[in-house]
């Protein structure tokens, strides 16, 4: 089994490796020291498993996920503690190992990774999982969104509005937009209610950048944005909004 | 109000001490006086208790001239007044008493003014007594007060120590520098010994000094540079650390785990996410009479919002206010790539705090 090591302490990687090179037929193909690395290796080297360290700098382990999507290979976190990581873990049937790693569980856990290779079990959905991860209370605070190969960490207040677009999700941040594959429905339940509001079947707004409400037609409204741009508004949408800001 | 109407059993006692106090000026009326028996009753008893609600007022005396600061001179003087203004009152209340008891067209017997000396005597006694009564409640109530503050603050300095050695012993930080000793261990005995040592002094040091109130300001920075020894065997050439401490403010005695959080967060929350990694530096420095303190780090604009640091910044914050009051001040500057909190706090010796 091909293996790719995360983790952005050299010392935790090492250990791992150390533990993983006792084990049959297992072959450590690379090591990743951040969040970036770990998906350029995932999809140069093409890994049966990934052992993914939640705490890292610029992308979490969860992101990884997320930014791999289908191509994501077998999947082992490692994490030192996480209350909230291991209950969504549990939730989710996902297996995880803390660190320090004792040999037996991680021989386990192997054993467990390659039934699943076996059996092409796909991955854990990377954003059910970091949703059920997040501490209670908070909502998403940022969006991955790979564009023209380049990854983009959009934090939500810089997002303008969403629109849908086929399977697609359209990010509108400062005149530029930024695609994503998406629900609506199942971004909207990430955010922040009372700062995202779904005025539209197939938009979403960032209530600060609305200036103001105009009547178009009967039952339906334009949401004028701070920048210009006019957004369509249904009769629910109209009564959400109106609800949030009275 | 007057705090004895808070309690009606409280009230009840003490106008059933001023119907004792008015048998007794019955029983002087009739043995000294020589007055009969049913008007001496009629008299004085409500005569008496008169007196004893008149006296309710002294308690508002009380609470100006609380007995520690007031000159005795003047606290003299504003009694003596007070008295004979109470006293004056009382005998044209108990004049009036006396004429309403008196049957209609009759006169007052030329051995009843006799008595009126007794009466002004008993009256005097009477509200010394009241007086001399309010003190001694007043000061029962101090010291209860007193006491109860003293056990409220107790438990508070146990909370808060508590609180403090939670945040020492916290779960990621023990983790991950045990997984480290682990790696150690195979490839680098001396490494991996090292960093048991390095933990051992943090633990014990984080013990010893969370039971106490204040300490100069080297011990926390001995603590603070322990924690990023043991975080740059984790973090390797990623974490740098630069310490500035001007030796004349080495002795200032600062609250315990003052320093520690704040470097703690300056790692977890700002090199932690930065992918070549940064430097955290602190700097200590006098300046006009104030310790000036700052704890500087870059960290990455686009990191997650967290939730801990505001806790542990909570944490500094309501240690140094402990220990200093309003005199000191807690800033925190978080720019888009760099972090930085600094304390002003007086720069007050350990020797001169502890003689």
């Amino acid at each position: 089994m091909r293996v790719l090591i995360v983790d952005d302490e050299t010392l935790a990687r090492s250990i791992l490796a150390e533990h993983l090179a006792t084990l049959p037929e297992v072959e450590i193909v690379g090591q990743a020291a951040n969040g970036f690395e770990a998906v350029k290796l995932a999809e140069e080297l093409n890994p049966d498993l990934m052992f993914l360290d939640i705490q890292m700098p610029k992308l979490s382990g969860f992101e990884v996920l997320e930014l791999l999507g289908a191509r994501a290979p077998a999947v082992i976190f490692t994490t030192a503690f996480d209350e909230f990581a291991l209950r969504a873990f549990e939730v989710h049937a996902v297996d995880y190992l803390l660190k320090p790693v004792e040999p037996p569980r991680l021989a386990a856990a192997v054993e467990r990774a390659a039934e699943r290779v076996r059996n092409r079990t796909p991955a854990p959905s990377a954003e059910q999982l970091s949703a059920a991860a997040r501490p209670p209370g908070r909502n998403l605070e940022r969006i991955l969104i790979r564009h023209e190969g380049r990854v983009h960490v959009l934090p939500l207040e810089k997002i303008d509005f969403i629109e849908a677009q086929d399977d697609y999700l359209c990010f509108a941040t400062g005149g530029k937009r930024l695609r994503k594959q998406q629900t609506m429905s199942e971004l909207e339940t990430q955010l922040d209610p009372t700062r995202f509001v779904r005025i539209h079947r197939s938009f979403i707004l960032n209530v600060e950048r609305l200036a103001r409400i105009d009547l178009y037609g009967k039952d339906s409204w334009l949401a004028i944005l701070a920048d210009g741009s006019k957004l369509p508004m249904s009769r629910t949408g109209h009564t959400k909004l109106k609800e949030l800001i009275g | 109000m007057h705090p004895i109407f808070k309690h009606r059993g409280r009230l009840l006692l003490y106008l059933a001490v001023w119907v004792v106090f008015g048998l007794l000026l019955t029983v002087v009326f009739v043995f000294g006086g020589g007055a009969p028996l049913d008007w001496s009753l009629e008299f004085a008893v409500p005569v008496a208790v008169v007196l004893g609600l008149q006296s309710l007022s002294f308690w508002y005396v009380v609470q100006a001239m609380p007995p520690d600061d007031t000159p005795v001179i003047r606290m003299a003087v504003i009694w003596a007044i007070a008295g004979v203004v109470s006293l004056l009152v009382w005998i044209a209340l108990a004049y009036a008493w006396a004429m309403w008891l008196l049957p209609e067209g009759e006169q007052f017997d030329a051995s009843a003014i006799s008595m009126l000396p007794l009466l002004i005597f008993a009256g005097a006694i009477g509200i010394l007594l009241a007086v001399l009564g309010h003190y001694l409640a007043g000061a029962f109530q101090r010291s209860r007060n007193a006491e109860r503050r003293a056990l409220e603050l107790q438990v508070l300095a146990r909370e808060a120590e508590l609180k403090s050695l939670r945040a020492q012993l916290d779960p990621h930080f023990l983790f991950n520098s045990l997984n480290s000793v682990a790696a150690l261990i195979g490839n680098d005995t001396a490494a991996a010994r090292q960093m048991c040592f390095l933990m051992a002094q943090f633990f014990r040091k984080s013990l010893t000094l969370a039971r106490q109130q204040a300490i100069p300001l080297s011990e926390e920075v001995s603590l603070a540079e322990t924690f990023l020894a043991i975080e740059k065997v984790r973090f390797g050439d990623r974490l740098q650390t630069r310490f500035d401490i001007a030796d004349d403010v080495r002795d200032v005695a600062v609250p315990p785990l003052m320093l520690q959080p704040l470097v703690e967060n300056a790692v977890h929350h700002g090199v932690a996410h930065m992918l070549e990694g940064g430097e955290v530096c602190v700097q200590a420095r006098r300046r006009e009479g104030f310790l000036e303190l700052v704890v500087a780090n870059p960290c990455d604009p686009d990191r997650p919002p967290s939730r801990s640091t505001g806790v542990g910044l909570a944490n500094v914050r309501s240690r140094v206010e402990t220990l200093c009051g309003h005199r000191a001040s807690v800033d925190v500057d978080a720019g888009e790539t760099a972090f930085r909190v600094s304390i002003l706090l007086p720069a007050v010796s350990t020797q001169s705090t502890h003689p």
